[in-house]
């Protein structure tokens, strides 16, 4: 029963929150060039009225095409399960690990990347080809990073990290947490396809990266498919906001009140979190593609610093 | 307290791995000028801590030296020096910069393999520190290396400086005043004959590429 | 029951020689002999397999099959069952079973052009040595076995005798596999001349040689060793001699043949001399990780399927490598639980990449047996033509790139625990070591899959490249079946991981280790990690379920909120030009091309751009030619290529100088040295 309650929470929270955050995105930036910009629950509307137009498919594509957009989403879905976003739902225990996390989030690229190469589209091609690159180059200091938690927590387990963080004090007040945290910044912003690394609101070849994906998507598939991209950056930022910025520790509360409460504070931390990343692409300027590896090796610096730094404390930090 | 030294004295490690990655020399002085601060800090922090149990006031002077030299005049003069010579933008370092990062963090680990032994004498925390300020002093040195104008090479130097300052500062509790004095007063001359040779380089040569001190071999 | 095992061991033997002496006679009826020959190989690996699961699941661990003595000194034929053989004989025999079933549709094109009948003996011989290797109980005979191995492989990479490339590639391989067959030879004789054995006994050696010569010992088989499995840098024979051969043979080939160095690392270096320096494990971990990254990065270079294919088969080794580095580590420090996790990893992988490495390569023999090339440039849009086929490779990319619910990411999540684990204790130097394993596990993974996606995209998707793509239809049922149950094996224990870990536990055991399948908690369907108890589960079965539930509720509520699924087939965005064609589809070498600029200090790339025409504005015609050199074979072997060279310019110049008198004082000076060497020694 638990563990129902737990699935619907998660389910429920993601996906109402997943759209939230780009529309605080979007309205930041509209804000900060002097726009009015469109309200944040902007993308509900998009995604309702996308889901209610006819589809097109291209002729040359197969039936990967058609599957790709219920796969990614299921998949982002599905990673949801592993990352709590609340803590005040333990007891549940869904069996599955951070690698785990990982390897399924990589199902749904795989699937994404394929069928990108199914139109027969030189755009899809592109941007197929380039997310391989970036996901290559980031996915190292993932694993390293949550490898240095996993071992702070003694635990694979996200739940377990998450916990093991609340009795730490403050996390960001020491040097391990903080270059595992700037790394991970990273790997959201490299992740979530943002500026400095991708621009979602750029139609440019010479740009884009995620958008070459799904060019040509339409109708119910560009939805889900969006709508798995958003929630993959909700996973992200679920991540960051869980394990960096603990809130929970301070509810004293327990039962219905402390899981509503922890909730709303998750939703604030999310808000604030998009809106920084807002800022950080409201102050950057996308990338060259090729200098991107140095992004993405300062990514991969920063945690096997973090992890350098744990090692030579000894692990002290359990 | 002690969490926040910890935290300066990644930081500043992790400044020496930007200074690294920078591709200007512009950026180069302003990181430069962002690690001083660190470094001021952390005197300043550990000033505080010395000035409470002990009484000394020595480490907080040296804070506001190192903030009035290292934060505000050397940069300065620095950038008047790049200032005055021509300016180009071309490649400056002679390896790709991932490559020089990994090499950097080659080097961490090998501090970390020469000096990580030695917990039986210290505790952990001060081997960490130890550690983070003994790369910061290879990575200047690797960054004098890896840089073909002559601005890299002061910076370098004065990286190196740092490092050995936070090094100093950790493994004795901060030298007698006297001494960290003269240090700070050597540097200075170092800095202000580098900034005129700079010049004479520029002179001779029309560029400040450290490479063309080859030809004088004759 | 272990009467039983031995019983359809020697009967699954008997079959295999039947089958090898019914291909000889059978020279005239090439069709008959495809089917007996064939049948006969599935029965008789359908037996092996029985035996070897028979043999595992008993509980003993040795188990004699044949005794021969014979006048001639060491020369015996002994061989022995024990639970490392059998685990590697059920892999052997799965695959085989998979690939005669092949067989039967493929080598059906071969009717009539070549001699079918002396590839089926080269095939059952094959195998059949492959058997020999893991049974052989005796280093004497391991070594003739080895041999025979090594040569009947030869045979078959060049069975296409006629083409250049087969010749170059069987010439390359024959050479690679013979110096690291003179490296074993070396190890084996300082092991005699301690014990004056040449049997196997378990830790016989272990004791009574001085340790400066176990570290010989030690580089001799991991050179020896090292060059069949392919790791880095001794890897340039695999990826020539593996699209040479045809693709049955190749499946075979990197399956099993690749994997009997495995084998013999297991058997040889644990069991014979034991572990008890950490820096032989440090090695192997480190030649892991280089092979690990390197291969896949070579592999996504590739345009020829099969090349790719074999480098990829490097990378796997070097995942194979990194948990058997991980289990030496653990066993120079004593420490049982972690070594027997890593050995479990590696083995769990190697038995993985036999199953979907196999099924990559009977894939590729499809696309060739349709599409009549393997250069993937050429291909494109077979998903419509051939749907199976199409969906069996993708099932093998998806495990091959550790993606969940297919075994790949079981033997990988092992490996990764396996490195947590030792983290955990503390052991201050290694872990920069194991975390740069992780890092390189990580991008090895990312890396195939993009190498994957390659494949598969470009040779399945889009629109056909090429004319013979255009006319490719489906293969026939038999490869197709043979390709579903590899698939069907894949998916099964990748949901059921611990079916296999099962198998794997004797094994472990005998070796010495502890079992972690008794550690194992949480039901029969979830691997639990048993060291730090507090955490560390998965289990892909759910995730699997949760994934069908999430995919039918979306369909539900697009359904609920969407209305009726309305869909128009229109063509691809084409910028307004009107007739999008293949040519302006995005190429493979373009799709690899920013990971060659990213890691351009590998792969050293040229690119030579010939316009021709008269204005440099409006070209008549451009040739853009891309190429890369592989660093090792740059740095490496070129410079030993020369430096031979060199040496046999001077004995050529000044030793063989051609004067029967010369000659005549170097047996002079022979003679005389044995004579002083008698006197003095």
């Amino acid at each position: 029963m638990n563990n129902v309650i737990y699935i619907l929470v998660q389910i429920v929270v993601i996906l109402a929150v997943a759209p939230l955050v780009n529309g605080i995105n979007r309205k930041v930036k509209a804000l900060s060039q002097k726009r009015k910009g469109a309200p944040p629950w902007q993308m509900y509307f998009d995604l309702y009225k996308l889901l209610k137009k006819n589809t097109v498919v291209s002729n040359v594509s197969s039936w990967v095409f058609k599957a790709a957009p219920y796969i990614v989403f299921a998949t982002a879905l599905a990673g949801a399960l592993l990352v709590p976003v609340t803590s005040k739902l333990a007891g549940s225990h869904i069996p599955g690990d951070f690698i785990l996390l990982i390897y399924i989030l990589a199902l749904g690229r795989f699937f994404m990347m394929a069928a990108a190469l199914d139109t027969g589209s030189t755009f899809g091609g592109m941007g197929s080809s380039r997310e391989a690159m970036i996901s290559s180059l980031i996915e190292p200091s993932i694993l390293v990073s949550l490898f240095t938690l996993g071992l702070i927590a003694r635990s694979f387990s996200l739940p377990e990290i998450i916990m093991s963080v609340q009795n730490t004090g403050i996390p960001l007040s020491n040097p391990v947490y903080i270059m595992v945290f700037l790394a991970m910044v990273i790997v959201l912003i490299a992740e979530a396809c943002r500026i400095p690394v991708d621009d979602p609101s750029t139609h440019l070849e010479l740009t884009m990266i995620h958008e070459a994906m799904i060019l040509e998507y339409s109708g119910r598939h560009l939805a889900f498919m969006e709508y798995g991209a958003a929630v993959k950056q909700l996973i992200f930022m679920t991540l960051l906001v869980n394990i960096f910025l603990p809130t929970d520790q301070f509810i004293t509360l327990s039962g219905l009140l402390a899981v509503v409460l922890s909730l709303i504070m998750y939703v604030l931390k999310i808000i604030v979190v998009a809106m920084v990343i807002a800022m950080i692409e409201i102050k950057t300027v996308k990338l060259r593609l090729f200098s991107i590896p140095n992004l993405a090796a300062l990514a991969f610096i920063l945690a096997f610093l973090g992890i350098l730094q744990y090692f030579i404390l000894g692990g002290g930090y359990a | 307290m002690l969490e926040f030294v910890k935290i300066l004295s990644v930081l500043i490690l992790l400044s020496a791995f930007v200074l690294m990655g920078n591709k200007r020399i512009n950026s180069y002085i302003e990181t430069f000028r962002v690690q001083s601060l660190f470094i001021a800090l952390m005197a300043g922090i550990n000033g505080i801590i010395m000035l409470r149990t002990e009484g000394r006031f020595d480490l907080l002077a040296i804070c506001v030296l190192i903030l009035v030299l290292k934060v505000i005049y050397i940069p300065g003069l620095l950038h008047r020096t790049y200032a005055h010579v021509k300016y180009e933008v071309e490649k400056d370092f002679i390896l790709n910069i991932p490559i020089l990062i990994s090499v950097c963090s080659g080097l961490v680990v090998f501090t970390y393999f020469c000096l990580g032994t030695l917990s039986s004498i210290i505790p952990n925390s001060i081997i960490l520190q130890l550690v983070n300020s003994v790369s910061v002093i290879w990575i200047g040195l690797f960054f004098m290396i890896s840089r073909k104008k002559a601005i890299g090479q002061i910076i370098g130097f004065l990286v190196i400086e740092n490092g050995l300052f936070v090094t100093t500062m950790l493994g004795t509790e901060g030298m007698p005043f006297i001494v960290d004095l003269g240090l700070f007063i050597d540097l200075i001359t170092a800095i202000l004959i580098m900034g005129i040779l700079v010049f004479r380089i520029n002179d001779l040569f029309d560029s400040i590429d450290t490479d063309q001190l080859n030809k004088l071999k004759g | 029951m272990l009467f039983y095992a031995a019983y359809l061991f020697k009967s699954s033997l008997i079959l295999y020689i039947l089958a090898a002496l019914i291909a000889l006679l059978m020279t005239k009826n090439q069709k008959t002999c495809n089917i007996l020959v064939n049948s006969i190989c599935i029965l008789s690996a359908l037996l092996g397999a029985a035996a070897s699961v028979l043999k595992l699941t008993s509980g003993v661990d040795t188990l004699p099959l044949i005794q021969v003595h014979s006048v001639v000194p060491f020369i015996s034929i002994s061989m022995t069952i024990d639970n490392l053989s059998a685990y590697f004989i059920l892999a052997l025999s799965i695959l085989v079973c998979c690939v005669s079933v092949y067989s039967l549709g493929y080598i059906s094109s071969y009717i009539g052009q070549r001699n079918v009948a002396l590839f089926y003996f080269l095939y059952t011989t094959f195998i059949l040595s492959m058997i020999l290797v893991l049974t052989s109980d005796n280093a004497i005979f391991f070594y003739i076995s080895w041999e025979v191995m090594s040569l009947l492989s030869y045979f078959l990479v060049v069975f296409e005798s006629e083409k250049s490339e087969s010749q170059r590639a069987g010439k390359l391989y024959i050479i690679m596999t013979h110096l690291a067959t003179a490296f074993l030879l070396v190890g084996f004789m300082i092991i005699y001349s301690y014990t004056k054995s040449f049997d196997f006994g378990l830790g016989s050696a272990a004791a009574i040689m001085p340790d400066s010569i176990k570290n010989i010992v030690f580089i001799m088989f991991l050179i020896g060793f090292g060059t069949k499995a392919g790791i880095i840098p001794l890897h340039i024979w695999l990826p020539s001699a593996h699209p040479a051969a045809p693709s049955n043979i190749s499946a075979l080939m990197s399956g099993i043949m690749i994997k009997t160095a495995i084998y013999g690392l297991i058997r040889f270096i644990p069991g014979c001399l034991g572990v008890e320096h950490s820096w032989w494990g440090i090695t192997i971990l480190a030649l892991g990780i280089v092979s690990a990254v390197l291969g896949v990065a070579y592999a996504l270079m590739e345009h020829n399927i099969k090349r790719l294919l074999a480098f990829s088969s490097v990378e796997n080794i070097g995942i194979i490598l990194i948990g058997l580095g991980v289990c030496f580590i653990a066993l120079a420090q004593n420490n049982q639980l972690i070594s027997s996790l890593a050995l479990t990893a590696a083995l769990l992988h190697t038995f993985n990449h036999a199953l979907f490495k196999g099924g990559l390569f009977l894939g590729a023999g499809s696309i060739q047996y349709a599409a009549h090339t393997r250069d993937i440039e050429k291909l494109g849009g077979l998903i419509k033509k051939m749907p199976l086929t199409g969906f069996f490779v993708l099932c093998f990319s998806l495990a091959i790139s550790a993606i969940v619910p297919f075994n790949g990411f079981i033997s990988e999540w092992l490996a990764y625990q396996s490195l947590y684990a030792f983290m955990i204790n503390g052991e201050t130097g290694l872990n920069i070591l194991f975390i740069l394993a992780v890092a390189a596990l990580g991008l090895a993974g990312a890396l195939a899959a993009a190498c994957f996606v390659k494949l598969f995209g470009f040779s399945f998707l889009g629109l056909s490249r090429s004319e013979q793509a255009l006319r490719a239809e489906e293969v026939p049922l038999s490869m197709n079946i043979a390709m579903g149950i590899l698939t069907f094996l894949c998916l099964l224990s990748g949901l059921f991981p611990l079916v296999a870990l099962k198998l794997i536990d004797p094994v472990t055991v005998s070796l010495g280790g502890s079992s972690i399948f008794s550690t194992l908690r949480g039901g029969f369907l979830i691997v639990y990690y048993p060291l730090e108890a507090a955490g560390n589960t998965i289990s892909p079965l759910i995730f699997v379920i949760f994934l069908v539930i999430f995919i039918a509720l979306i369909l539900l509520a697009a359904r609920v909120v969407g209305g009726k699924y309305l869909e128009r087939r229109y063509g691809t965005w084409d910028c307004g030009f009107e007739a999008l064609n293949s040519r302006m589809q995005y190429s493979a070498t373009g799709y690899a091309k920013p990971i060659k600029i990213v890691f351009r200090i590998l792969f050293k790339p040229t690119r030579q751009v010939v316009m021709e025409g008269d204005s440099i504005y409006h070209p008549d015609a451009i040739q853009y030619k891309t190429s890369y050199t592989s660093i090792f074979v740059k740095y490496l072997y070129h410079p030993i290529l020369l430096a031979v060279k060199d040496f046999a310019k001077i004995t050529k110049y000044k030793i063989q100088t051609g004067s029967i008198h010369s000659y005549l004082l170097y047996i002079f000076i022979a003679v005389m040295a044995m004579m002083l060497y008698n006197r003095f020694l």
